[in-house]
């Protein structure tokens, strides 16, 4: 949903940093299929049903267990996968898919129309305690069965999202009868109509997955048909770090998730070992500025801040090549424009003079006032255990040295949600995973403050119409320029400080060769091969 | 006797109360709104929002959500996990085996090590051994457990290969977590055995057996050390605390399943049931062990019963 320009320049550095995924077709006859890999995860999901889960591993796992309608590889292009085709009605309220007539679930019952209307019935069924899938069919009328393979699917108002949504994890199919019939192992054990089927979940420890036989199809990421190459998948729940990386090293895991930084530059040095670095969909590592709370309620004052955060900093010191600098609220990945890199370069002197016209003189010791109030910022950190995100110390840092006094509140989860439903701090730094444009909408729209993620509790009507706009218009160029309104209105506003780009880091035994990802940075493993 | 048993098994009944009273308060002593805590990470209606306070009966009287908690928990219905959605009880149930298994083997390795280098540093007193084994003990207190964790991962998992770094199930899974566990608890059982040993070498009945002209080490070993040890069984039950506050790090950084994994989990996730049922469990589960520790000292050492 972007121009032609823009992911052009996004693949050729996605190429770059990927090069050791290129993955020839002559290359499957030397490999004979069959072997384990076992990859280490950062963390267990919380459930592995598909509709359920609010959290991104339950998708790097069922990646390739569960199928959606239509598939989103890293050039963002939409493709075909269980339907064939799909048309928008001329009013923008309804998709019709004309689905493919050979699958069936990993239980042997048919996907059809039926099961689509199914799928997306349960997500918003009251009853169903449903994740981001929620939030994907926002507005969803109903869907339509026309004919055994024919559904259409509508909405109360346009919603072009819809087809991204479609294409991502949280709207993976399942299949109806287990749904059904099997209650509670849903979450350990979905049944989908992937490659790969799920084996066996132990609880804190690992999850396997094993190659489904019956996968006669082509997956529309390979350029093969039939089943995987590997004979199984075990995701083992790594959560230490350091534990992790060791791991890898030692070849009890031939994968990892989650590189941690201070490890990254050991793990590129080590030959036997491979770095694959993948852009996250969404929006960055980013500080909501509270606008209605003193002295963020002035735009010179945010604006100064903009200027003066140094983000090569944070890359060189925190992140280390786990990330690129962010320029704007929606990752380069998901729209990039000269006009966004430009808005803020860093720039103390500019921040001092900005805060100068608003009336904050620099004060004695160092940090400006203005009628006897210091100059003074609250920011909202999570407190992991080791301390606040470091991040926020960076960001303290270098407002200081323009006369900001920046107090860090660290604090668990529940207070710190509690603070930004209730405007009560200056505002937190957060990052979104989104695969459509419209993950803006939660950040910015006025009807979100006290709620998620509006927390720069900003209720601008421009910016509301917009974001409506956006949801409205089909038309893919038309839809990145509202985009790129909407983002250089939010960096006029200085509504956020963009931070950091995060990029999804894994890193494989060199001798693991195949695995691809989709556009949400999650990896599909049916080509993946593990040499000898 | 029976009736200091029995005496020592009533005293749990107030503790218990006291326990569950704590854990039913931890609701409403976090800041927030409990459900909409709950429910951060979710996109939620207001209706959902009141179909999961009315679920977990927050809109009762506080007496009466507190006598539900209680007699539930009789019942061993610990709730259902926000996180899982499955009872808790059952999560309980397949992670208590794993840390079952990590106290035991690290108690057998805080043994293993400990009683023999408290004995030796009591026997040799002063000496360098002494004044060695002393500051061994001291480092092991004071080292950190994700330290000698990693540490042992680096030593055995990446550069001999001997042992796997993470994962449950069996032996050689067990052996780097216990060691881990072990080590530490084996610096204070370590000083334990020597001071309580020093204090009976002096006693007048080491002397006497001395001067009849037993062996010295027999002395040592069939008079000495199996008085001295008795202080060190108390230890065990305490241990069995500061070890599970332990096992929080150790499973994490070993990735075994377990009770502290669970529960941090849970406090991460918010899922308030799945923390409140766990510490429940946990809790009654070293009150428990305290009073079979009590009682097994009472058998051993005849003059508790009468103090």
């Amino acid at each position: 949903m972007r121009s032609a320009r823009s992911r052009m320049s996004l693949a050729g550095w996605m190429l770059a940093l990927v090069t050791a995924a290129a993955w020839g077709p002559a290359a499957h006859a030397a490999d004979a299929p069959g072997g384990t890999l076992v990859i280490g995860l950062d963390q267990e999901p919380p459930t592995l049903d598909p509709h359920a889960s609010p959290s991104a591993v339950t998708y790097q796992v069922i990646a390739s267990v569960t199928e959606n309608l239509l598939y989103r590889g890293p050039d963002g292009k939409l493709l075909p996968w269980l339907a064939e085709s799909w048309s928008t009605s001329a009013d923008g309220r309804g998709v019709t898919f004309k689905l493919r007539h050979d699958v069936k679930f990993h239980d042997g019952t048919p996907f059809n129309a039926d099961a689509v209307k199914f799928n997306f019935d349960r997500i918003v069924d009251p009853k169903f305690k449903a994740g981001g899938a929620r939030a994907a069919l926002a507005g969803y009328a109903g869907s339509k069965v026309l004919d055994e393979f024919t559904v259409q699917v509508t909405f109360e108002t346009p919603y072009s999202p819809f087809l991204n949504y479609a294409a991502s994890g949280p709207l993976s199919m399942v299949s109806p009868k287990a749904v059904r019939e099997s209650g509670d192992q849903v979450h350990t054990r979905p049944v989908g109509s992937g490659p790969f089927t799920v084996k066996d979940y132990v609880a804190k420890d690992h999850t396997t997955i094993v190659r489904n036989p019956a996968y006669t199809r082509r997956a529309p990421w390979s350029d093969r048909s039939g089943p995987p190459l590997l004979e199984s998948v075990v995701w083992k729940f790594v959560p230490e770090a350091g534990t992790r990386v060791t791991t890898l090293e030692s070849g009890e895991t031939q994968g990892i998730y989650l590189v941690p930084a201070q490890s990254l530059p050991r793990l590129e040095k080590n030959t036997a070992v491979r770095v694959e670095k993948m852009p996250w969909p969404g929006v960055p590592r980013i500080w909501l500025l509270n606008v209605t709370k003193p002295p963020t309620d002035d735009v010179k004052v945010r604006r100064a801040i903009n200027y003066a955060v140094d983000r090569d900093a944070f890359l060189a010191t925190v992140y280390k090549g786990t990330g690129l600098k962010a320029f704007a609220p929606l990752t380069a990945a998901m729209l990039d424009d000269p006009s966004l890199r430009q808005a803020y370069p860093f720039d103390p002197a500019r921040a001092k003079a900005l805060l100068g016209e608003a009336g904050w003189a620099p004060g004695a010791d160092g940090i400006r006032a203005k009628g006897g109030q210091r100059l003074e910022i609250v920011l909202n950190a999570i407190e992991y255990g080791g301390g606040p995100d470091p991040t926020a110390q960076l960001i303290q840092s270098s407002l200081h040295d323009v006369g900001i006094d920046v107090k860090i509140k660290a604090q668990a989860r529940p207070p710190w949600y509690e603070d930004n439903y209730r405007c009560a701090t200056n505002g937190p730094v957060m990052f979104l995973r989104s695969v459509d444009d419209d993950g803006l909408y939660a950040l910015f729209h006025s009807s979100l403050v006290g709620a998620n993620f509006n927390w720069s509790c900003v209720k601008n009507p421009k910016l509301d119409q917009l974001l409506s706009d956006g949801r409205r218009e089909a038309d893919p160029a038309k839809r990145r320029a509202i985009y790129l309104a909407i983002e250089k209105l939010a960096l006029d506003e200085a509504l956020t400080v963009p931070l950091v780009d995060e990029l999804s880091v894994w890193a494989f035994r060199a001798n693991v060769q195949g695995v691809k990802y989709n556009w949400n940075a999650y990896p599909v493993m049916s080509d993946a091969v593990m040499r000898k | 006797m029976l009736i200091w048993i029995t005496r020592r098994v009533l005293s749990v009944i107030p503790v218990l109360f006291g326990v569950t009273l704590a854990v039913f308060s931890m609701l409403y002593l976090v800041p927030g709104d409990p459900v909409k805590m709950m429910l951060a990470e979710f996109v939620t209606t207001p209706d959902q929002v009141a179909q999961m306070r009315a679920q977990l009966h927050l809109d009762e009287p506080l007496l009466r959500q507190y006598l539900r908690f209680v007699g539930n928990a009789l019942r061993g219905d610990l709730g259902t996990s926000i996180r899982s959605r499955r009872p808790v009880a059952a999560e309980i149930g397949e992670n208590v085996g794993s840390t079952a298994q990590l106290a035991l083997g690290s108690m057998a390795v805080a043994v293993a090590i400990g009683v023999p280098l408290g004995l030796l540093a009591a026997i040799l007193r002063n000496s360098w051994l002494d004044v060695g084994s002393m500051v061994v003990a001291l480092l092991g207190v004071s080292m950190p457990s994700f330290w000698l964790g990693l540490l042992l991962i680096f030593a055995f998992s990446l550069h001999l290969g001997w042992l796997p770094a993470t994962g449950g199930g069996d032996l050689p899974h067990l052996i780097l977590p216990s060691v881990t566990l072990g080590a530490i608890a084996s610096a204070l059982i370590a000083r334990l055995t020597r001071s309580s040993m020093l204090e009976v070498l002096g006693q007048d009945y080491v002397r006497t057996a001395q001067a009849k002209g037993l062996a010295w080490w027999g002395v040592v070993v069939r008079h000495a050390l199996k008085n001295a040890l008795i202080p060190v069984v108390t230890i065990f039950g305490l241990q069995f605390g500061s070890l599970l506050a332990r096992a929080v790090i150790v499973e994490t950084v070993f990735s075994r399943p377990g009770l502290g994994r669970l529960i941090v989990g849970g406090i991460l996730a918010k899922d308030f049931p799945l923390v409140q049922g766990t510490v429940l469990f946990v809790a009654t589960a070293y009150v428990v062990i305290n009073v079979l520790v009590d009682v097994a000292y009472a058998f051993i050492d005849p003059r508790i019963r009468f103090g």
